[in-house]
């Protein structure tokens, strides 16, 4: 616990105004805004959501500017979309994560070659979504939260990289000045004690 | 949404962590995309890896937004028109099951209407490059019934999925939505079973070793 929050270094000026990383808020803040448009709400969410996208970018080469814009992009996304926010498929920062990746990817598409907008997957309206399925895929991304978070630093910093920085795993692998099969192994075990932690079987 | 309770053969987890991760070539992308439309399993696999991500997300370190970052985001935002709901896109670009969405921008006419190479008796191939979003190329190969590819390995990046037919090898039997992530040593001579061609779609992001491959692949034939 102590070792997540001394991970956490938070920049001085948002500090006064960020929410903490409590997920239950993330996701109350993120029900009212589907629920009744609530800016106050809102500006909760981007409080804690902008620099994170913001910063998430800049660390994989986006510059400043360029990455500042594309978190107003996803914020905007998040506060037009939200009412398609389907509370059973993920949490608020999972499904906030999906969005800025994908935006990162459309960013780089847009960069490599002019394509269609595809239409974005993190938006599915399908039907109303059970209680309980809500209450599943909830508790179940707190345990993914959670299991994430006990994992052994060499495995917590080698998935942290994976899905933060924009590197492939033989990029990590340089990185860290360690075999490209350790960086894969200690993946696939930071995974399975995930997957054990959630109760599933591992195959 | 048709889903295949019956797929065997799944991509690794470290593939579906890639693809959540959004680290995965564009070919391979839409390759798995296309196996998620049909199985279950691993989109609630990819659904998990993506709370990894957002939990990632939560503990990156916060690049602070300008000052005046929330007034222009109400400017923005107050003259944008809530955008309609789309249309589910699981029901999109539906046309027959084989070109699943993911496949359409790529494939606009279908499976049906391809454009097929002839590079072997009995095998027929096209492709597509894939060059959106860190290039990679997208390969249709059409094995006629009763024909074997003669053995080769493969490259560890690249994804094989079976849009119709079915084929047998060392590993086992590949029907319509299994998808093979195989290991680099795996040899293996796939024979294309049942009374209608195998389809697959294949993505590689190592287009010459994987034009090297064909070429052994056909080899054989043009020695007959
Ligand atoms: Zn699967």
């Amino acid at each position: 616990m102590f070792g997540a929050l001394a991970r956490r270094v938070t920049a001085p000026r948002q500090a006064a105004k960020a929410v903490p990383a409590d997920p239950d808020r993330l996701n109350d803040l993120l029900l009212l805004v589907a629920t009744t448009a609530d800016r106050e709400a809102f500006n909760a969410l981007f409080a804690f959501f902008a620099p994170r996208i913001k910063g998430y970018l800049m660390r994989i080469g986006t510059s400043a500017d360029l990455a500042e814009d594309l978190a107003q992009e996803a914020l905007l996304k998040v506060w037009r979309k939200a009412k398609l926010f389907d509370p059973a498929k993920a949490s608020a920062a999972t499904w906030i994560f999906t969005i800025a990746r994908n935006l990162r990817i459309d960013a780089a598409r847009r960069a490599a070659k002019p394509v269609l907008d595809a239409e974005d997957p993190a938006f599915t309206p399908e039907s109303e979504p059970r209680a309980d399925e809500v209450m599943e895929r909830q508790s179940r991304d707190e345990k993914i939260r959670a299991a994430f978070k006990a994992l052994p630093a060499a495995q917590y910093e080698v998935v942290r990289l994976h899905f933060i920085e924009d590197a492939p795993h033989s990029e990590i692998a340089e990185r860290l000045n360690l075999p490209l099969g350790t960086v894969k192994s200690r993946l696939r075990l930071a995974f399975e004690k995930i997957r054990k932690d959630l109760g599933d079987s591992v195959e | 949404m048709t889903v295949l309770s019956d797929i065997r053969h799944h991509p690794k987890d470290l593939t579906l962590a890639a693809y959540a991760a959004g680290q995965l070539d564009e070919a391979r992308s839409v390759v798995i995309a296309a196996h998620l439309r049909l199985c279950a399993k691993c989109r609630l696999a990819v659904a998990d890896f993506e709370a990894v991500g957002g939990a990632c997300l939560e503990t990156v370190e916060p690049a602070a937004m300008s000052d005046s970052a929330l007034d222009s985001f109400w400017l923005r935002a107050g003259k944008q028109e809530a955008a309609p709901a789309p249309a589910s896109i699981l029901a999109a670009n539906d046309f027959a099951l084989d070109a699943a969405h993911p496949l359409a921008r790529y494939l606009k006419e279908g499976v049906d209407a391809i454009a097929w190479k002839n590079v072997a008796p009995g095998l027929a191939q096209h492709v597509i490059p894939a060059d959106g979003y860190r290039p990679g190329v997208l390969r249709l190969l059409k094995i006629s019934p009763g024909v074997r590819i003669p053995k080769h390995t493969h490259g560890d990046e690249e994804l094989t999925l079976i849009l119709r037919g079915s084929y047998t090898d060392e590993v086992g039997e590949f029907r319509h939505g299994d998808l093979a992530d195989l290991d680099e040593d795996v040899l293996h001579a796939p024979l294309a079973t049942g009374d209608q061609p195998c389809i697959c779609l294949i993505a590689t992001s190592a287009p010459l070793r994987f034009r090297s491959i064909v070429g052994r692949i056909v080899q054989p034939f043009i020695g007959l």
